[in-house]
């Protein structure tokens, strides 16, 4: 999570305005989830792994270890679909009888489990190309300007922020633990860890009022306004995202 | 002596868990000036400084701005926030936004400024403080320097006309702690009035005009930097040290050095100055 974070902050699309990178991928995304081809994902896959890797420079590696993490779930789920059990052997594509019961695939099973398979991959890579590329200030800009309610907005501001504070003081409390020799043994462990829970709770809540102390000191009065930096518009990738989803709406139309 | 802008009357505060912050605390804060509040830890100095802008209401006693006590009505105290800002002492307390540019815009819009002129302030603020190149980076991947100078940004962009710096050098490297004395001075000749609390005698010996020594919620005493530094008895009450300035033109004087006429040295140069050369002293 922490290496998406900083990649987003540092990658060669982060010029490119927040909106333009949000619709590729969001379109793209309802695209290849609608698509009922197989072509469809791999090209989606294909076209997002290549804008990753090529167009924002962020490495291979990265990405492959980042796609690892939804496969093992993908895997469990799309072997569920694609094997049936039945008492009657007949209709299988591929099957084993143990005494009365079979196990097998049917044909069409298999095909709707690739079909899945490839889908949410091609999806989960363009939810990681936003990830990766921009940054969630810009985000959450984007989603207030979309008028979502500001209580929403300004909750996910200071969540993200408060995120990395806490991180921060629970990574001090374990490390200052560890050099204490806090996580020996199981026992211990759970000591430590327990301490290190309370420790935190207790700074959320002095941290809040710090907080809210140093905002009023700004002049807060109950609504969160900032200025975000524009970022230019560029037409050019406008027709370059039509050009993209309309080949792919088609794709998806003509490829039976 | 110039007009008084901010005061303490009888100041006393107490935690709600009972233990008493400020004790009797009466301090005069005049327009223009650089004041100093020197103390050692937990001496009540952020507490102190709560007041001022009106984040805690005292126990008893009172705060007055250019003369009259301060209201702790919501609008009063806006008007207030905007003429008194506060650098807090932890800059992760004061960021309240992943974004350097939106935490630094987020005051001068709470003043009700236009975009364009809130734009305009927020550059000049990231100049002055050399964060301009951390624009694009999140507060989150900052070194503690860094956001300290973002979160400095923040109060500047807001323009007050007096501010009041907790503990601003802590965590600061040399270069950036020079820079940002070199930057007070640049603030308090554009007319601002500036107030800061250290533990650091030196600085707070060489920058300020006049000085108060807090020592556990009192103020032990008020005057001239020169003056109070001069005095073991204070300084040693107040757990704090004898600057080296002073301590090294003692030395100089009572070895013969210097004659014992000679003024105090206000900066190194000052006493570097007053040193004689030798071959001058051997024909003299």
């Amino acid at each position: 999570m922490i290496a998406i974070d900083s990649y987003a902050y540092n990658n060669k699309l982060t010029t490119i305005h927040p909106l333009e990178k949000s619709l590729f991928a969001i379109l793209t995304m309802s695209i290849c989830l609608m698509s009922k081809t197989m072509i469809t994902p791999l090209l989606v896959l294909a076209l997002m792994s290549g804008g990753i890797i090529l167009k924002a420079g962020i490495p291979g590696r990265i990405l492959t270890k980042l796609l690892a993490i939804p496969l093992s779930f993908l895997l469990i789920s799309v072997l569920t679909i694609a094997f049936s059990f039945a008492a009657d052997p007949s209709g299988f594509w591929f099957a084993h009888t143990f005494n009365s019961i079979t196990i097998g695939i049917r044909y069409p099973d298999l095909i709707t489990a690739i079909n899945l398979f490839l889908r949410s991959l091609g999806a989960v890579s363009c939810l990681y190309f936003l990830a990766l590329t921009t940054p969630l200030t810009e985000l959450i800009t984007l989603l207030h300007k979309m008028k979502v309610p500001v209580i929403i907005t300004e909750l996910m501001v200071l969540i993200y922020r408060f995120i990395f504070v806490f991180l921060d003081t629970a990574t001090t409390i374990r490390r200052a633990q560890l050099c204490r020799s806090g996580y020996v043994s199981t026992k211990s462990s759970f000591r430590s860890m327990s301490r290190l829970f309370s420790a935190l709770l207790g700074k959320v809540f002095v941290k809040s009022q710090d907080l809210y102390n140093a905002m009023a000191a700004r002049c807060y009065t109950g609504e969160i306004k900032v200025l975000t930096k524009k970022h230019p518009v560029n037409v050019k990738n406008y027709f370059l995202i039509a050009g993209v989803e309309i080949s792919l709406v088609l794709l998806n139309l003509l490829w039976r | 002596m110039s007009e008084l802008i901010l005061e303490a009357v009888d100041l006393e505060y107490c935690y709600p868990d009972g233990t008493s912050a400020l004790r009797k605390v009466n301090l005069e804060v005049r327009k223009g000036e650089k004041l100093a509040i020197l103390g050692s830890n937990g001496a009540g100095k952020s507490t102190l400084f709560m007041h001022f802008n009106g984040i805690y209401t005292p126990s008893a006693g009172a705060i007055k701005f250019q003369g009259q006590p301060i209201s702790y009505k919501k609008k009063a105290l806006i008007e207030l926030r905007k003429k008194v800002g506060i650098v807090f002492q932890d800059p992760d307390s004061q960021l309240f936004s992943a974004s350097v540019f939106q935490d630094i815009s987020f005051g001068p819009l709470n003043l009700g400024l236009s975009e364009e002129e809130v734009m305009e302030r927020v550059r000049k603020a990231m100049l002055d403080t050399e964060t301009t190149d951390l624009e694009e980076k999140p507060t989150h991947l900052l070194s503690y320097g860094q956001k300290k100078r973002v979160s400095i940004a923040g109060v500047l962009a807001m323009e007050p006309e007096i501010i009041i710096f907790d503990e601003p050098t802590a965590g600061m490297d040399p270069r950036h702690s020079l820079e940002f004395m070199q930057l007070l001075d640049k603030l308090s000749s554009e007319g601002k009035t500036i107030v800061l609390s250290t533990h650091d005698v030196d600085l707070a010996y060489s920058w300020s005009d006049r000085l108060a020594i807090m020592y556990r919620g009192e103020i032990l005493a008020h005057g001239y930097p020169g003056d109070l530094l001069t005095r073991p008895e204070i300084v040693k009450r107040a757990d704090l040290t004898i600057p080296w300035l002073i301590e090294t033109h003692s030395e100089l004087v009572k070895k013969g050095w210097l004659p014992p006429s000679t003024p105090l040295p206000k900066t190194k140069e000052d006493l570097f100055r007053n040193i004689p050369f030798k071959k001058e002293q051997q024909s003299a």
